[in-house]
This record gives structure tokens, sequence and C-alpha cells, in this order.
């Protein structure tokens, strides 16, 4: 027996000592990192990147991309991709729980044949963040991350941020949203392993804490919430004005949170505190509009000035269908005055490193081959990619609307259902 | 008695001759400029390099190579590799009446209380104090046109607005531009409606509320039109058909007085549409929307109807699920590119950026096999909704004796780093990039800072 696995071992081994290696020649790099880009080749062996250099590099496959942009694929921070597929079609939508609250995972609802991954991933987004609706409760469900490349046992991590939401409510006030979310750490902060080792041990210190009740909170909620502090789960906050800003940052400094800001319009307000706290914060380039009474100073310049305080920016966009739109809304943001730099990674190594995404994000050894080739600048939005690697295989970029271009660009006479 | 029926009659001319909501609108000062060297997309299909343009007394008076001018007073700006572009023209917006802050008390574009609102006017709901028309005109909008929502069958009348932000819409309305009616296909109205247990609840029932209302229509303007065939002395003793809002709008469509724009997303409910029109003899200016539009861009084309698309929206709703990124450029080529494409926003964040919009459809185009040039994608966003908003004789491009609305841009307006560096309506400069000139709302004084204006950009 031992033999046997010896020598299947071997066979393996040799297997994936024979792999193929792609190398994609020539292109001008953009690593992901706070760097210069630079000419150079990518040498990429199974579904990870073995060598980026600017000497001329060999392989079984070459891939030319001179004249060509490269750059890690876009990860997309603050998705419903995989979890809606027709906006005002209910029974398409999956954010939502009726019966749990942060221990909701939205990561089993996730359709990998849904038309939004091809679409985004032709369009160079190669992984994405998929969170639960905000249903303004300060603490909501669990957003997941996985990839777009249409694996049908889905490739992602589940569960790796809680959601939540701050601001304005039409009925009640922000305070209370605020009290909840103090109510509700401090009883995480009270959990130890022990008391979360059994439903029986949930549900006797639920007894003890009154908003459990109130809020019917199941045992996975408060499993939720023990994982929040002990395991340091990234907390994502939507939250707006300056001053709910400023008071979350109070409570990620009690509670040791690791908190990133979303929308955040009035970040720029308090850049000062939210740099010295280290806080990522995920900016829409386009909301320059005061939407609202709690987004009165949102301006076009929100990631640039964000930068420039030396925060960790990441982009948003608020039509999940067309979320490759991030690209262009760094666009705007480099137009408003952003560095070039700042960008490529607000578009990747910035969603990897604030999200717990160890191996991805950036071009370098080591890191797993989710690679884009750019017929040009990828902040103009008239560009499109022309090769798209997840985990290294080179991914098809047909999409339903591509065929529907063929279907309708098709000059033969013969009905569109016969083409 | 006979005196006193001709006092009456004399009464009612005089109310007939004050043309209620009429516009007010008056340019700033403008300016003699002659821009030299320029890159000009003049919005009728024409690249010009190197190329200077000058305009006085609010109009366009020259555009050539070397135009020189003997004239100390005119102001030279140098446009050395900058583009100029005729002023960007947005056919679908709600700016004032869905305004920022977007708050209930303000959302005013649907009057979602009966399928057929044609006596509603959207200039009635405007709130000029909007501060989105100043970011629009950073994104070098120089006119738009608001319309009411889509959840009614027929939603009302629309209006062209310069952007030129003032105290009150009269001021602001272009000039002799007709109104629009509104109408709307597919899910909205038959959801609104639907939801509340009242037609129309299908699409079918959609049409039938159509060509009822237009049954109407033709019913009220056989009536005005026996009472004006009728004799001076006949009238004396009868008086004239009662007037009804709602009616006045559809027949004024019937009389070609009115511009019909179409929320419309499905091909075969744009082909019915066009039957509809037919059937009462209308004419249908655009269909907006249209994400469907490239299947039937050929009908389009031969009905002389424009497309006011997105570039790339879809998914939001199943009648937006066909998206193709090459919908503007296939309606564009349609028939040999006899067809009418137009890049609209029905959205504050895009109207800021329909350059942008304009450069993904065409680039999409482009990739499915077309050819299209700079030049050509420009008309999308300048002549031909100019043309859809009955304004083309005025503006939309830039030809000697139109209007001078120009816009002047640090870069390719195709690229997302250019931007419009100085906007000017009417030949009067209305914003200026690098001095910081440009309109302030009443709602952005003081009101983050008492001292400051808020910012808004």
């Amino acid at each position: 027996m031992i033999r046997i696995i010896y020598f299947l071992s071997l066979f393996f081994i040799s297997i994936s000592a024979i792999s193929q290696t792609i190398v994609i020649k020539g292109g001008e790099i953009h690593t992901g990192l706070n760097q210069e880009s630079f000419i150079g080749d990518i040498l990429i062996e199974g579904d990870t990147i073995l060598e980026v250099s600017t000497k001329p590099l060999k392989a079984d496959v070459v891939v030319d991309a001179s004249n060509k942009i490269v750059t890690p694929g876009v990860i997309a921070p603050d998705t419903q991709i995989g979890i809606l597929e027709i906006g005002a079609i209910s029974e398409t939508r999956d954010g939502d729980s009726n019966m749990y609250s942060m221990g909701f995972s939205v990561f089993d609802a996730i359709n990998p044949n849904s038309t939004l991954i091809p679409w985004n991933r032709s369009n160079g987004v190669t992984s994405a963040i998929t969170l639960p609706d905000f249903n303004w409760d300060p603490l909501s469900g669990m957003a997941s991350y996985f990839l777009l490349d249409g694996s049908l046992r889905v490739n992602g991590v589940p569960d790796v941020a809680l959601t939540g939401e701050i601001g304005a409510v039409s009925s009640g006030s922000r305070a209370e949203s605020l009290i909840l979310l103090k109510d509700l750490l401090e009883f995480a902060s009270t959990l130890d392993e022990k008391d979360i080792s059994s439903s029986k041990k949930i549900s006797e210190v639920m007894e003890d804490f009154e908003v459990a009740d109130l809020m019917e909170l199941q045992p996975r909620d408060v499993i939720a919430l023990y994982n929040l502090l002990n395991n340091k789960l990234p907390l994502v906050i939507k939250t707006n004005r300056a001053s709910d800003i400023l008071k979350l940052i109070d409570i990620k400094k009690l509670y040791g949170l690791n908190l990133i800001l979303m929308s955040a319009q009035e970040a720029e307000l308090v850049k000062g505190e939210i740099a010295e706290n280290n806080i990522p914060v995920i900016v829409n380039p386009f909301d320059n509009i005061p939407d609202s009474f709690d987004e009165l100073a949102s301006n076009i310049r929100i990631a640039a000035s964000l930068e420039e305080a030396g925060i960790k920016v990441m982009f948003s966009e608020s039509r999940t269908h067309n979320y490759h739109l991030i690209r262009q809304g760094a666009g705007n943001a480099v137009a408003n005055g952003m560095s070039y730099t700042g960008a490529i990674m607000a578009l990747t190594s910035n969603v990897a490193k604030s999200f717990n995404i160890a191996d991805r994000g950036i071009l370098k050894k080591g890191m797993k081959a989710d690679i884009v080739i750019w017929e040009d600048d990828p902040l103009e939005p008239a560009t499109f990619p022309t090769k798209v690697f997840i985990d290294g295989n080179d991914m098809d970029l047909t999409t339903r609307s591509s065929r529907l271009t063929e279907r309708y660009t098709d000059k033969r006479d013969l009905p569109n259902t016969y083409k | 008695m006979k005196k006193l029926f001709f006092v009456l009659f004399s009464l009612t001319i005089n109310v007939d001759t004050f043309a209620a909501f009429e516009s007010t609108y008056e340019p700033l000062q403008s300016e003699k400029i002659l821009f030299i060297n320029g890159n000009i997309l003049d919005g009728e299909g024409n690249e010009l390099l190197d190329t200077d343009l000058l305009i006085a007394d609010g109009k366009i008076i020259a555009i050539g190579k070397g135009i020189s001018v003997d004239d100390k007073d005119i102001k030279i700006i140098d446009a050395k590799n900058k583009w100029i572009t005729p002023g960007i023209i947005d056919i679908h917006s709600h700016m004032g009446v869905y305004p920022a802050p977007s708050v209930r008390t303000s959302s005013d574009g649907n009057e979602a209380t009966s399928p057929v609102t044609a006596e509603v006017w959207a200039e009635h709901s405007m709130w000029v104090q909007d501060p989105q028309y100043a970011l629009a005109l950073k994104g070098g909008i120089t006119t738009f046109h608001v319309l009411p929502g889509s959840a009614n069958l027929i939603g009302g009348r629309g209006v062209t607005v310069k952007n030129l932000q003032r105290n009150t819409i009269q001021s602001m309305k272009y000039p002799d531009a007709k109104h629009s009616l509104k109408m709307a296909c597919g899910e909205n109205p038959k959801r609104v409606y639907g939801n509340r247990g009242q037609a129309p609840s299908t699409r079918m029932g959609n049409f039938a509320g159509y060509r009822k209302a237009w049954i109407e229509a033709e019913n009220y303007l056989n009536k005005l039109e026996a009472y004006d065939a009728k004799s001076d002395e006949e009238k004396m003793v009868e008086s004239p058909p009662k007037r009804d809002l709602r009616l006045d709008t559809l027949s004024d469509v019937l009389k070609d007085e009115i511009l019909v724009h179409i929320h419309c997303y499905r091909a075969e409910e744009m082909a019915l549409m066009i039957d509809v029109a037919k059937e009462f003899n209308y004419k249908i200016t655009a269909f907006h929307h249209g994400v469907e539009a490239y299947k039937i861009a050929d009908l389009l084309a031969d009905n002389g109807i424009c497309g006011a698309l997105w570039a790339d929206w879809w998914g939001f709703k199943h009648e937006a699920y066909d998206m193709v990124q090459a919908n503007i450029a296939i309606v564009d080529q349609a028939r040999g590119g006899k067809g009418c494409a137009i890049v609209h926003s029905d959205d504050e964040r895009g109207i800021q950026r329909l350059n942008q919009e304009a450069a993904k459809a065409r680039a999409a185009g482009n990739k499915a096999g077309y050819d299209i040039s700079k030049a050509r994608a420009m008309n999308w966003i300048t002549s031909n909704p100019a043309k859809a908003a009955g304004i083309y004789h005025e503006t939309g491009s830039l030809v000697a004796g139109k209007n001078a609305d120009v816009v002047l841009w640090s870069g390719d307006p195709f690229s997302v780093y250019s931007l419009a560096e100085q906007v000017f309506i009417d030949g009067a400069l209305a914003f200026d990039r690098n001095t910081g000139f440009g309109p302030v709302s009443d709602f952005d004084v003081g009101i983050v800072d008492p001292r400051e204006d808020r910012v808004n950009d």
C-alpha cells in the first residue's frame, strides 16, 4: 500500500512538473503595488505566478502582450454578483434573510451560471466580494469572496467580512443604531470559546442578553459576533456623515475592530482620523451628488483627497450588473487628482489586503495568476481586455451580450432565431 | 345682448393670447471670442484639426483655418491641443423633478395617480435650486430636456431647458422649444397600476390605455376643429368646446405641436407603438432606453425615429436584460448610416459624463465591426438630441449662424481624463474650471460651513 502511494505521488509530481508554463511577454506591467510600471514578462505555471521580470522569460506557451497593459485582475469589493440576476425580479435575488442577521451567509446562494459573471469577467473583473442586502441594521449578514471563473463548485471563501449600516433612517434615530451596535459588541466582548462551543451554551449566554431576544438572534448570529471580535473579521460599515464616521472610529478603537468604511461620502472632513486609525475606505468615484443630508460634503475629488491623506482606497459601483465600471470610476478619480498607480491599487491589491485575500491582487512571484491583458489603458472606459487569466487559466471571454451582438450584426437574410 | 356676446368673445380672445409659462430666458453677457488652433468635433460628423472658431453676439460667426479678425476687443483663446465641441445636450433628464437631496418632499417626477396624466407639465415640478444642474454644466451640458417619469402610460409634458440656473423655470426654459409628451411602455405602468388592482396590469392593458386616450384626443380635436370652422356669427352664439387640459396636450400631439418621446425597452413593444402612432396619425420622435433597439434598428431608421439609449445599462428589469454594448452603434448604422442614435443619461451621474458614455458606445460598436469616427459619435450627444428636442435649427452643432453653445475640453472628449474647461451658452461664459467661475445654487449657500458655499464639484 505504501508503495502504491509512493508510486502515485511520483506520478503526480511528474504531472505537475510537465504542466504547461505560460509567459505573458513584453507587456507594460502594473503590479498592483506602489511602484512604477515597467515592460516585462510574467511566467505562470499552473495557477501560480512563478516570476515577474524585466528580463525575457521562457515558457511552453507565449502570450504576446507587447504594446498592451498588464494588471492584476480587478477585485470588486462591494457587489451582489452571483446573488442577483434581475433587479426587479425578487425570485432572482438572494441577498436577504428573514431568519438570520449577523450569521447570514450568502455563499451558498452564489449562482456560478449567472450572466453577470462572464459579463464582468470579460471586462476584467476576476474575483468579487458579494454582500448581503443592507437593511439599515447596524450589523447584518456576512460577505463572501469568490472567483469569477464560473466553476460550478464555487471557488471562494465564505464569510470574509461582516456588514452593517449606520446613518439616516426615515423612522427612529441613528443614535438608536449606534447604541445597538455598541450593545452587540459589548455582548460579543464577553464571549469566550466555551460560550460558543455548542448551541446549548450559546442559548445560555443569550439568556443574559435581552437584546438577543428582542432581535430574535440565532446561535449562528452569536458565532458571527464572536468571530468579529476574536478572529478580527473585517467589518464593512456603510455610512456617510462625518460625525457618524467619528463615532465608528471611537467604537473601532474600543473593541479593536477591523473596520472598513463604505460609501463614506463625508470621509474627506475626517480624513486625518481615518488615516491615523488605518481604516480602508470604499468610495464610489461617481458619487459627487448630495443625495441625502448625510452626504452634503460629497464631491468628485474624494478618492484623490483620501489617497493624499494616506488612506487605503477601494472603488465601488452602484450597479452590480456593470460592476466592472469601477474602472471608469477609477479613470474619473485620476482625472480629478488621484495618482494612476493609486487607482490601479484601489482596483486590485487594496481590496485583497483589506479583505485578507493573501494570494491575489498583486503580480509577483508566488501569487495566484489572476491577470488581465488590456488592449490599452484600462482606466479608459473604451478599453477592453484582450485576455483574462484566473488561476492561470486563459478564460473564455464570450458573453450573452457578445452572442446577441453577433446575432444582430449577422447580415444573412434569416430570422434572428435562425442565426 | 349682441354687445354682451361681443364683450365675452373678446374676453376669450384675451385669455387665449396670454401664453402661460412662456420662456423669459435672457442669455448672460456674450463675448467676442476667437478660439485658435483647436481640434473641433462640430456635431455634423466632421473632425477639424488645428481649426479656429469665431463667436460673437451669442452666435457662431465662422469656423475654419486661419480666421483673422481685425477687432481689438476680441478675446483670443488658445485652444492648441484642446478640443472644441458643441454644448452637450441630454434628451432625458429628471434634474429638478427628482432633485438632490432625493427627499420625498421634492420627488415630483411621477404623477402616479392615474395611467394617463397628459395634463401635467414637468416644468411645474422643477426645483430651480437643484445643485445637480451645476454638476451637469461642469460636464459640458448646455441644454437638457426634463421629462416626467415613466409610471404612467402617458406621463405629461416634458420641457427643454437652458443650463443657466436661475430663480424661475420660465427664465431657464429654452425659448420657443416644443414640449414633449412622455409615454411609457412595459413593466413600469403595468406594475404601478397592476399592484393597485387597476388597469393596466398587463402589456395588452397598456396598449388599450394608449388607444383609448388617443380616441378621446381625436374626438376632442374634431370638436375643436368643427368649432374653429364655424363663422364668427355662429361663434358668437355658440360657446367653444369646454377646455380639457389633458386633451389639450394630446390634441397638440395630433397637430404635430408636441414631440412624442416614449420610454420603451422591448423591440416588439416599440414596433407596436409605431403602429399605434400610425393608427392615430402622429409621429414618434424617439424611443428612450430601448435596450432592445438593436433588434429593430432598421425599422427605427425607416420611420425616422431616434433611439435615445444608454451605453451599457442592463439587468435592473427583465425588459432590460438583452443588453448589447453595440446597441447605440447598431441603431446609428442602420440602413447605411441613416439611423438616429442618441446617448441619453436618465441619471444625474451619467449626465456629467455623456462624452464618456459616447466613448464606450463607440468603442463597443467598433469592436462589433463598425468603423465609427469620433466625429460621428459626437453627433450622439449634440446634433441628434438637438433634433429630438426640436432645437437643431438653433443649436447642437458648430455651424455659422447657430447659437454659440460651445465646450472647450482639456483634451480628447472621448478620453476619461478630459474635462470641460470652459462652457459657453449663447456665447456667454457659464463655467470656467480654471477660475472657478460658475453658478452656485441657493441650496449650496452656507449649508455645511455657514461662511462658505458647499463644494458642488
